[in-house]
């Protein structure tokens, strides 16, 4: 008892500044109404229009003129648009894992950053599930993909990953949305009842679905989000095992590997938890959130991503002992063509930052240290498309027959595009920053030390 | 209306009315009305609110009435069908195409009228059913756009009648003093009608001055048989007849003469399957500069600077005890002895069965050696005969070079040149263009408004073989029709012979009269003349009319003499150059030709391109060593070549296994024609015959060379040269495999265990299968050109080939063994579609876009293909094509009729590949439907293998015993490439055997495998 009460006493508050209900509703509710507290907010949303439009004309152009417009080749047959993918849907894994498991497993620090993370990840996957559509050659009959009847009898491959892709990419998408949803109904009736204007009113209360904060109510909610909770964590898993499954069902060596499904998860948590630390920093310090985004966050998050880094890191170690092992040519070309090869520029970027830059976290200076962990989650997400970029491409243009071995240059069209993403993923995240609660009002109150009044005693 | 608004004197070669052609100005007001056909009120704006209504109201409703329909197509039905006609079903001619003294017979394809394949005469001896890359080719050559549709005077609009008249007149002016001042400029031909029309115009005119110009002429071959014999003689190979061969810079199989048929021949001699107590193997010696296809076959090659050839032709005759040679000294500097006396050793044995054979670029005294070694060999009447060839122009470079002195001191008046590009393509130091402005009259006869026709005062557009009627004959004598297949594309194209009948006769007449009158002396036999031709236009050939052989007798002072004329000397720092033709575009004309501009060089792997070709060591010493193997390298360093007082500033490209000291340049790029006229080949690569004099034609011993600023982009299709010692290319020494039966690099493989049943039984019905042999394979990509005609591959230009892109169904893949300073070898691999049983593209596609017959094939569902390119990444061979681009939208209308109608032409964001010409096994089923019976052995050929001329292709029913694919599929050299990954391919290959000398280090090659670099 008094061992636990100790490790209560040494733990940070999870909520610092010692708010009360009524102020942590006002500091989160006031960001969505009335004058944005910030012209930065402008700037931003502008600049991500920008992009997002750039990004729009260069697929406009890309269906106009053909896929040839990106620097793919033969050997090479996906290039930015599949790493982009991986890398977006990888990113998306963050908010739900957040938001499901830490749920699941009663880590009440997730509270803070949940909201966001899962804004992220919608945005995310959104982001993502451009790329296959218009990746492919004839876009138009992108439809093809999906098991529609038809007079023909003609089905997609069942075989095929790229087919389970649609099918995992596509639950996770409409569950992330569900759960995301289910987890704002509180407080969208917060804002209901904050709201001034008629329209805002209306809006918020139709979203609200009629939340009173009754005691059913939040017994009927409580449930209704553990079971999305239970259903969302398997699926953070099969995402990226999926995903995954595009490279390892294959028969190219560098792709054909059993490690990748978990090796997948833990990158793409790793880097989940990256973007989370990146737009976490940025929402504190524009928003003055520190009360609400404490350290002690911040430090468990780093916490994650050093041991999801140790796990990517141990990930390419075995694939090249593997390699070794197995005594495939193929295979052992492949990874002494990757650190050594024309691609070495790519790979050795990539150690550098998913498993150098992680190793500072040992110490916990650099786990609260803002600037440092900011260039590193950065850093890190650079890796992490490095790391698709590797195993996408390198394991492409160097395969079987060495008379078909080539080098992939990106084109314009392929920066364009990745960049243009970006003001996809903004636009959304700073429309979400702008009109809803980046915060999980009712949740941070639960955390609240009031809302505990046994401090810590029933522990 | 848009499309009429171009201006008239535009490049756009097409006129709808004499109005366009003339520009007036009544036409450019009709282009800018957009309803040209409305009254002059309406054109001219002044339209009221009552017209205007209804102008609007009917342009509203017939605009609706359009949205409403399908657009309305009428099939019209023949009146009066032609005869045999029958749609959709091709029909087969025979003809032949003229190229220099050469001459292939053919058996086109023809869909309703139109030619669209090319395949040989199966009884024609240059070609025996088989083909080239050019001649597959040709056929785009027919449709080449660029063409030139009618009579030009001065570049402008002329009328043909007006030609002749000003012809007529001019020639009957000369007749009074004998011709002086007439001299017709020819390409090298083997026409008898020319021959004969020749002799008229001589009779005539007795002055006459006749040059033929070939820039790859046989001359040497010519003036050496004369040193050595007192008659200029053709030596003419038979590679079926020869134990061992020493082929001193002579790319016999894929640029020397008669490719087609040596390849052929020796092919079959270096089958290791014969049976025991047939003779065995041959050998081959190859002493060359650049690696030619020859060399990749060589059992023994020698790299050798071009000017080092002759020292081994001497050392060799010496060796050998040739009379003339025997008291002279060896030749100096240092030539690999122990070669050299094991390759003497070889041919002394093989005896009559010993060959040497020279290339066209080494001087004649080399040829009349080769005659001399071949005599004391005995082999002359075995393994070589030499002929007198008959109605036979040939080229000489000499007599060119004093017609164009003639023509700068105007001693000539009037000139025609029939055929050829020599403004383009004549030794720079003549300067032909400048002397051909010093005469007064000059007419070009030529298929594109090229280089020569802008000097000429007429142009003449020339009729395609395709078009018009022709004779000639094959380097062995054998006589063969020219029959048209097609009327000529432009109606104002005329034949070489017609201009030759005029300047002869002063008369118009058909190439057909002029043809059948040649002829009709021919056939006086007691069948009559209709009967004979008639059998002549079915076989093509005119059976049994080769040359007999002469009888050859050296004159050991003839040699003497020719040798004194030969330089000994070395100097083996110089660096030296050789020209030597394209082996696509040959001597640049087939330069406007997209599937031979696209066509990778075997060795280089270059395309769109010539470059300077040097050793690694020599790159060095330049200071332009390009790391070699770096993948997707575009940027290649430039040198600059000075030569007399013409220099060049070219790409340099690194080629293992090429002399030291040497440069190889590609003659046949780099054409001035602007690209109005030459849309294809305008801009590519480098002019080499700038350097080019006619007292150095073909090597010049010693240049200035230094590195140039800049960078130039080569596209190259193949980037990593070793093969990795990966079980790809498999080969052994014959002596060992016969012993041992092992091939190298190992490949280990074990059965693997099977989860499910096959889901299709395989061992019923038929089973497309197919083996490529890789001892016979040369690499001279006829397979590639033939697969890219039948099956309608669109050209994607230099960029698209640079970014990696290209289309075709069927490469080439080259690998170099050993050092790369001096690789051991070089072993070619073609690569179409594998058609695995378990293949890899299938399972990944997720709209079921390729899947499995019954009948093994892996076939491709363009229609259901979404382009997610899944499957060319789960490819292990990498023979998927993806279309990046409509790559088909701008084909010009004349190419269009190029297209193969039983195959589908792709669009972008498809993925396609080798079908194993699947069009033409429906079609074998269908004959054999029709016929009640089973598709028999045969009946079905793959476009690849009907072209390829050494038969290493074999296609076939695989549960059908008698075909030959299945009984090579149980040769002992027969091996899947990647067997272990379990794709089980239908397309094996059989491997290939060295049969070395024991004594000439035998290669631990075989047991090391193949350790690149």
């Amino acid at each position: 008892m008094s061992a636990i009460k100790e490790l209560n006493t040494q733990l940070e508050p999870l909520v610092t500044g010692n708010p009360t209900f009524a102020s942590v509703t006002q500091r989160i509710s006031e960001l969505t109404e009335g004058k944005q507290p910030n012209k930065g907010w402008w700037v931003c949303f502008l600049a991500a229009l920008g992009l997002l439009f750039m990004m729009k004309t260069l697929i406009l152009y890309l269906i106009w003129e053909g896929t040839g417009i990106w620097g793919l080749n033969n050997p090479v047959g996906w290039g930015w648009a599949i790493v982009n993918f991986v890398w977006w849907v990888g990113i998306g894994h963050a908010g739900t894992l957040i938001s499901a498991i830490l749920f699941l497993f009663r880590q009440k620090w997730r509270t803070s950053i949940n909201r966001f993370a899962e804004a992220m990840t919608i945005f995310a996957v959104m982001c993502a599930l451009v790329f296959p559509g218009i990746h492919i050659g004839r876009v138009w009959v992108a439809y093809w993909m999906f098991p529609l009847p038809n007079q023909m009898q003609m089905w997609p491959n069942f075989r095929s990953p790229l087919l389970w892709d649609v099918f995992a990419v596509g639950t996770y998408f409409t569950v992330s949305c569900l759960f995301w949803f289910v987890g704002l109904i509180p407080d969208l009736a917060t804002l209901r009842d904050r709201s001034t204007g008629k329209i805002r009113r209306f809006i918020y209360g139709f979203f609200a679905f009629g939340w009173r904060g009754g005691n059913r109510q939040w017994q009927h909610y409580e449930k209704a989000y553990l079971i999305l909770a239970g259903i969302s964590t398997p699926l953070v898993l099969s995402v990226h095992t999926v995903v995954s499954f595009d490279f390892a069902v294959s028969i190219v060596p560098g792709w054909h590997t059993t490690i990748f499904p978990p090796y997948f998860v833990a990158g793409a948590v790793f880097s989940g938890f990256a973007m989370v630390m990146t737009l976490g920093i940025i929402a504190r310090k524009i928003y003055h959130l520190e009360d609400f985004i404490t350290l002690r966050h911040l430090e468990t998050m780093n916490k994650v991503m050093l041991l999801t880094g140790m796990l990517v890191g141990y990930a390419y170690g075995c694939e090249f002992f593997v390699a070794a092992y197995s005594g495939n040519i193929y295979e052992t070309a492949i990874f002494i063509n990757r650190a050594f090869g024309p691609y070495a520029w790519a790979y050795w970027t990539m150690i550098f930052c998913n498993v150098v830059v992680p190793q500072a976290f040992w110490w916990k200076k650099a786990r609260r240290c803002i600037p440092w962990m900011f260039v590193a989650s950065i850093l890190i997400n650079i890796g992490m498309w490095f790391e698709r970029f590797v195993i996408t491409v390198t394991s492409l243009a160097q395969d079987y027959l060495p008379s078909s071995w080539d080098y992939f240059r990106p084109t314009i069209f392929d920066i364009g595009i990745f960049v243009g993403s970006f003001g996809l993923f903004f636009t959304f995240f700073l429309l979400f920053l702008r009109f809803l609660p980046a915060i999980a009002i009712s949740e941070v109150k639960g955390v609240l030390p009031q809302a505990n009044p046994h401090h810590g005693g029933e522990h | 209306m848009s499309s009429v608004n171009k201006e008239p004197e535009s490049h756009n070669p097409y006129w709808r009315s004499v109005n366009e052609l003339e520009g007036t100005p009544e036409f450019q007001r009709y282009v800018e009305r957009e309803f040209p056909y409305l009254d002059e009120e309406t054109a001219t704006g002044s339209v009221n609110r009552r017209q205007f209504l209804q102008l609007m109201s009917a342009s509203m409703a017939l605009g609706g009435l359009t949205a409403c329909r399908r657009p309305v197509n009428h099939i019209v039905p023949y009146v009066r069908p032609p005869e045999d006609v029958i749609p959709g079903v091709p029909l087969y001619y025979a003809t032949t195409m003229p190229f220099g003294e050469e001459a292939f017979g053919l058996v086109v394809e023809s869909h309703e009228g139109r030619p669209t394949k090319i395949e040989g005469n199966p009884d024609h001896p240059a070609t025996l059913g088989k083909s080239s890359m050019q001649v597959q080719a040709s056929i785009l050559g027919l449709y080449d756009p660029n063409r030139s549709p009618r009579t030009l005077r001065g570049g402008q609009p002329a009328e043909w009648k007006d030609f002749a008249e000003a012809l007529t007149s001019l020639t009957s002016g000369l007749g009074e003093t004998g011709g002086d001042g007439l001299a017709v400029l020819s390409e090298a031909t083997s026409s008898p009608t020319v021959a004969r029309l020749k002799r008229a115009i001589e009779q005539k005119y007795p002055k006459l001055r006749w040059v033929a110009y070939e820039a790859l002429g046989s001359e040497n071959a010519h003036e050496g048989t004369a040193l050595a014999t007192g008659t200029s003689l053709r030596p003419l190979p038979h590679f079926d007849k020869a134990d061992t061969i020493l082929a001193l810079d002579a790319d016999f199989l894929m640029t020397e003469e008669n490719a087609i048929r040596n390849s052929y021949d020796f092919a079959n001699r270096r089958d290791p399957d014969m049976p025991a107590n047939k003779s065995t193997m041959n050998r081959l010696y190859v002493a060359e500069p650049a690696y030619t296809v020859t060399g990749g076959m060589a059992d023994h090659r020698l790299r050798l600077k071009a000017s080092r050839i002759a020292a081994v032709a001497v050392a060799v005759a010496k060796a050998l005890g040739v009379n003339g040679v025997t008291d002279l000294e060896a030749p100096a500097g240092e030539l690999d002895p122990v070669w050299i006396e094991n390759a003497v050793e070889d041919l002394r044995r093989a005896g009559s069965h010993g060959l040497v054979v020279a290339g066209r670029r080494q001087p004649a005294a080399v040829h009349a050696l080769v005659a001399a070694i071949n005599h004391r060999l005995g082999s002359i009447g075995t393994a070589v005969t030499y002929v007198e060839p008959l109605d036979t122009i040939r080229s000489d470079m000499k007599a060119l070079r004093d017609l164009t002195a003639d023509m700068a001191d105007k001693k000539i008046s009037t000139l025609f040149i029939l055929g050829g590009n020599p403004v383009y393509n004549a030794p720079a130091d003549l300067d032909f263009g400048k002397a051909l402005g010093e005469v007064g009259f000059t007419a070009h006869l030529s298929e594109l408004y090229d280089a020569t026709s802008e000097r000429c005062l007429w142009h003449i557009s020339r009729t395609n073989f395709l078009e018009s009627w022709g004779d000639a004959r094959a380097l062995d004598g054998t006589l063969s029709l020219v029959q048209p297949l097609i009327a000529p594309l432009h109606a104002d194209s005329h034949s070489d012979l017609t201009i030759l009948n005029l300047i002869a006769t002063g008369e118009e007449a058909t190439a057909h009269d002029l043809v059948r009158e040649s002829w009709a002396e021919r056939f006086d036999g007691a069948v009559g003349f209709e009967t004979n031709w008639k059998r002549l236009l079915h076989d093509g050939v005119l059976k049994n009319s080769s040359y007999r052989p002469a009888q050859v007798t050296i004159s050991a002072d003839g040699i003497r003499q020719a040798v004194t004329t030969l330089d000994l000397t070395t100097n083996e720092e110089a660096i030296e150059v050789v020209f030597g033709p394209s082996t696509a575009l040959h001597d640049g004309r087939f330069a406007n030709n997209g599937w031979l501009q696209e066509v990778p060089d075997p060795i280089t792997k270059i395309t769109w391109d010539n470059a300077a070709i040097v050793s690694p060591t020599t790159a060095r010493k330049l200071g332009a060593m390009r790391k070699l193997n770096k993948l997707g390298e575009l940027k290649f360093d430039m040198i600059d070549i000075s030569i007399g007082g013409a220099s060049l500033a070219l790409a340099l490209y690194i080629q293992p296994g090429h002399a030291d000291n040497c440069i190889s340049l590609a003659l046949g790029y780099g054409r001035p024609e602007a690209e109005a006229v030459l849309s294809v080949g305008h801009g590519v690569g480098f002019n080499t015959y700038l350097l080019r004099t006619t007292d150095a034609a073909h090597i010049v011993p010693s240049v200035e060379v230094r590195k140039s600023i800049g960078t130039y982009e080569l596209a190259i299709t193949q980037d990593h040269h070793s093969m990795e010692g990966r079980p790809l290319v498999r080969e052994a020494e014959l002596t060992a495999f016969k012993e041992n039966g092992k091939l190298y690099p190992e490949a280990h493989y074990h059965e693997p265990h099977q989860l499910w049943e096959p889901p299709v039984d395989y061992s019923k019905g038929y089973q497309w299968g197919m083996t490529i042999d890789l001892n016979r394979c040369t690499g001279c990509s006829a397979c590639t050109i033939a697969c890219q005609s039948e099956n309608n591959i669109p050209v994607i230009g230099k960029t698209q080939v640079g970014k990696g892109r290209e289309m075709h169904w069927i490469r080439v893949d080259r690998y170099y063994k050993g050092p790369i300073e001096d690789p051991q070898g070089v072993v070619m691999q073609p690569v179409p579609c594998q058609h695995c049983e378990n293949a890899p593209c299938e399972q990944v596609c997720p709209v079921t876009a390729t899947t499995h017959d019954h009948e093994g094939l892996n076939t491709m569902v363009y229609n259901r293909c979404i382009g997610t390119r899944y499957c060319s990444n789960n490819c292990p061979y990498k023979v998927r094509r993806f279309n990046f681009f409509n790559y088909t939208k701008d084909i010009p209308e004349t190419v269009q009729m190029a297209m193969n109608p039983d195959v589908t032409v792709r669009f972008r964001g498809v993925m396609e590949k080798c079908t194993y010409c699947t069009q033409r096994i429906n079609q074998a089923r269908i004959t054999s439907k029709v016929d009640g019976r089973e598709i028999r052995a045969g009946d079905v050929q793959t476009a690849c293998q009907q072209a390829c001329p050494v038969n290493a292709i074999s296609f076939g029913n695989i549960n059908n015993e008698k075909e030959r694919v299945t009984a090579l599929k149980r040769n002992p050299r027969n091996y899947q490439i990647l067997q272990e990954i379990n794709t089980r391919p239908r397309t094996s290959y059989l491997g290939r055997m060295r049969n070395s000398n024991e004594h000439l280090a035998p290669d631990d090659s075989a047991a090391n495998g193949h350790e690149g670099h």
